[in-house]
């Protein structure tokens, strides 16, 4: 049962808190963790607050992202620079969720939820993990797959700018708006003259984890960027993924699936 | 376990309450301070029937462990309706008949609200998104769409007919 709740005012407090309560759990958004919380479902005593130790806003310098872990998905959507994610923000949760989930909260709920952690893998995106008294570099999908140890937070994501147009998206659910994923597809393709030159691939809802589709972009890459290729190397999607059976879809239909979005994302049909 | 004094400013009046740690904005809202317009449905941000305006963003109070927004700006369906008569959101829900037994309709004309704010000329796929972590049980959704259209077009009228 829940016998704290520290609200630290800066990283630093954040830390001291996190030393001061061993067993705390970072709270940010709270649109995953205070269900849980609502429904004495819990297993820790406190909570160390994120939402005023400063860890929000976008910047965008040389090309390179900047995302504070605090910032919501909503601030997100206001982003001109990030005017190419608005599909795929737009495809998570409902805008009163986005008012308060965050892109750092994001990387830890749990699937078939947390879509945005399938853009970041797709983008190449890092997260900046702070432990209170040094700073490390990690890539997202060594993040959301083993977490972080205690006491350490993320304080930012970043990723270069994708070439214009070359970010896709393709979400299925089962409504159109405000579903969990069956599969989510992120993806960034750049070609010259037809062939693939650089392909980056997240996937959500087919694993533990979002996870990046390393087989498919190994059998893409430097290939022709058309129907038969695409289709050829998203069958090997089945390589990259694991799938849960839950309420929504079951492992087998998302196995059959995968490849199908994989390709209407990339190619749009 | 430590109670902690939180305020929040609730429909423009600084309130100060006791609350053990944990406890969320719905359950203040109703249990605290009365403000029993805002209801409690699912406790888990599915069903949007105590959404809010926090800052003057549409947030669910079921969500929301009031420590961690202390001197936040809460704005309820209470706050929301005029001393006289109705604001133009609940007219429009009203005279549309977009309610029906009336469990979501705080949270759908506060969700509505929220929209409004921002885009106070919304189309018809802007209000579907706005509504879209509101659950209605009763409606079919169309009259409440209809509803929030509505709504932004007695607003512009009476926004209009008050700068003339």
């Amino acid at each position: 049962m829940l016998q704290a709740i520290a609200t630290p005012g800066s990283l630093a407090e954040a830390h001291a808190a996190l030393s001061r309560l061993p067993d705390a759990r970072l709270l940010a958004g709270g649109t995953a963790l205070v269900p849980v919380l609502n429904y004495g479902t819990d297993d820790f005593t406190s909570l160390v607050s994120l939402r005023h130790v400063g860890l929000t806003g976008v910047n965008v310098k040389d090309g390179v992202v900047t995302i504070g872990a605090a910032t919501t998905l909503a601030e997100l959507e206001d982003e001109r620079a990030l005017a190419f994610l608005r599909a795929a923000l737009d495809a998570i949760a409902s805008p009163t969720i986005r008012n308060m989930a965050t892109v750092g909260g994001n990387l830890f709920v749990k699937q078939p939820y947390g879509d945005f952690a399938a853009c970041l893998i797709a983008l190449g995106a890092s997260a900046m993990v702070s432990n209170g008294t040094t700073a490390r570099v990690e890539a997202i999908e060594t993040v959301v797959s083993s977490g972080l140890k205690q006491g350490e937070i993320v304080t930012h994501v970043s990723f270069p700018l994708p070439e214009a147009g070359s970010f896709k998206f393709a979400k299925a659910g089962r409504k159109a708006l405000n579903a969990a994923a069956i599969v989510t597809v992120a993806a960034v393709v750049e070609t010259a003259a037809g062939r693939v030159t650089r392909v980056s691939i997240g996937l959500g809802g087919v694993a533990k984890s979002a996870v990046r589709a390393a087989s498919v972009e190994k059998a893409l890459s430097g290939n022709s960027f058309d129907r038969v290729s695409v289709e050829r190397a998203a069958k090997e999607a089945t390589r990259d993924i694991d799938p849960s059976d839950d309420a929504y879809a079951s492992a087998w239909y998302r196995a059959r699936v995968a490849p199908v979005h994989i390709r209407r994302a990339l190619i749009g049909e | 376990m430590k109670h902690s004094v939180v305020s929040l400013t609730i429909n423009g009046t600084e309130r100060q309450m006791l609350v053990a740690p944990g406890t969320t904005l719905v359950e203040v809202l109703r249990e605290n301070q009365g403000l029993a317009g805002t209801r409690r449905g699912c406790d888990q941000g599915a069903c949007g029937t105590c959404t809010v305006l926090v800052d003057g963003k549409a947030m669910m109070s079921c969500l929301l462990p009031v420590e961690t927004i202390e001197g936040a700006r809460v704005e309820t369906i209470e706050g929301l309706t005029p001393m006289q008569g109705l604001h133009p959101i609940q007219e429009a829900f009203l005279e549309g008949f977009a309610t029906q037994c009336g469990f979501c309709t705080s949270g759908m004309i506060m969700a509505t609200a929220g929209l409004l704010a921002r885009n106070p000329n919304p189309s018809r796929d802007d209000a579907v998104r706005a509504i879209s972590g509101n659950i209605c049980r009763c409606t079919g959704y169309e009259a409440i769409i209809d509803a929030v259209l509505d709504a932004a077009k007695r607003m512009q009228a009476a926004q209009r007919s008050e700068a003339a």
